[in-house]
């Protein structure tokens, strides 16, 4: 079965063939048992994918997100000019490879019962580790960039 | 834009209110939760695999679109931005995980991205309720399997049930690369499946 032929019944499958073209399909998939056996596999994969119910939101989760939304100040970056946001990136992923040098060397020294990253978050306190810390400054530029689109 | 936004407004009343939170009206961005809410905690908890997680990333998506809101342009439909926004947030949350685990030495088997799981059991019926559990369970480590990018198409269409029109609008992406990535997930996950069966009926010669 070649590649086209599986995409025709992927799209039969999530409705995306016109009707005339979905017919022509479901005949030719009557007379060819190869194809019969190929959208049965498809058809069965597809069904077989179920996840419970989601969990429903919080009690005034809304409320509380709104609460929350006020008290923040506004994200300062998206007023900074471009040159400064590419600035702060690249200084911040040259601080990430840094940091992953030092992780993986440190790492590397240490005995194989300890073999958290000196990066990695902190067993005593819980808190972000260095690492984490540097990747949400980077996700929350890209972010930035994501809106700046919208 | 005026124009636009006066087609845009006309197909969907949530960018009115939209336009509402972004002149600081709180009762707005209530409303605009209460409407959003359980679609997108949906659809971070098919995407990260964990409730817990899933409900601090949907605060923070909108928290995002509380600031957002003045910078969005009313095209299409309200849902189709805010999902564009979750699953960004997802797809982030995600590659800082797999960057924390590599930073710890951890294995990045697939099994890692799998939170611990154990759904309230709905059905009367005992083996029912198992059988509905094996079979989420199996959804969820296929899911985790996925490459990122298959991951979100294979959410959005199998879970949230979107068009591969409407994919590739969330994603900005073509219907060609929706259509690529669906299929290559399907791929990886009936060869998953399929070794899946082999190793269970290894098990039973071996019993």
């Amino acid at each position: 079965m070649n590649r086209a032929t599986e995409i025709e019944l992927m799209r039969l499958l999530h409705g995306e063939l016109p009707a005339e073209q979905a017919g022509a399909l479901r005949a030719q998939i009557a007379r060819e048992p190869e194809l019969a056996a190929a959208w049965a596999r498809l058809e069965s994969t597809w069904s077989g994918l179920e996840l419970p119910p989601a969990a429903p939101a919080p009690p005034a989760f809304a409320q509380r997100v709104l609460a929350q939304a006020r008290r923040q100040p506004g994200l300062s970056w998206s007023a900074a000019p471009r040159w400064a946001r590419a600035t702060a990136a690249a200084a911040l992923a040259a601080g990430l490879a840094l940091g992953l040098g030092a992780g993986k060397l440190a790492g590397g020294a240490r005995s194989s019962q300890d073999t958290d990253s000196a990066l990695a978050v902190s067993a005593a306190g819980g808190g972000p580790s260095l690492a984490e810390t540097y990747w949400d400054s980077l996700a929350d530029l890209s972010d930035l960039d994501d809106g700046a689109r919208q | 834009m005026g124009t636009d936004s006066a087609r845009a407004s006309a197909t969907d009343p949530d960018w009115d209110v939209l336009a509402r939170v972004a002149a600081g009206e709180g009762d707005a961005f209530v409303h605009l939760m209460e409407h959003h809410q359980d679609r997108l905690l949906r659809l971070c908890e098919r995407m990260l695999g964990d409730v817990e997680e899933a409900r601090d990333a949907t605060q923070e998506v909108f928290l995002k679109v509380y600031q957002k809101a003045g910078a969005a342009r009313p095209q299409g439909q309200v849902y189709t931005w805010l999902y564009r926004i979750a699953v960004n947030h997802c797809l982030n949350k995600l590659r800082r995980r797999k960057l924390v685990r590599f930073l710890r030495w951890e294995n990045p088997a697939e099994d890692a991205d799998v939170a611990p799981f154990d759904p309230p059991d709905t059905a009367p019926d005992p083996a029912a309720a198992l059988e509905s559990r094996l079979r989420w369970q199996s959804t969820r480590r296929a899911i985790a399997a996925l490459p990122d990018n298959q991951r979100a198409v294979l959410v959005l269409a199998r879970f949230e049930g979107l068009s591969y029109k409407q994919i590739a609008e969330v994603l900005e992406i073509s219907e060609g690369a929706v259509e690529s990535r669906l299929f290559r997930a399907m791929r990886r996950i009936e060869g998953a499946q399929e070794s899946d069966a082999s190793r269970v009926s290894r098990k039973e010669v071996r019993r």
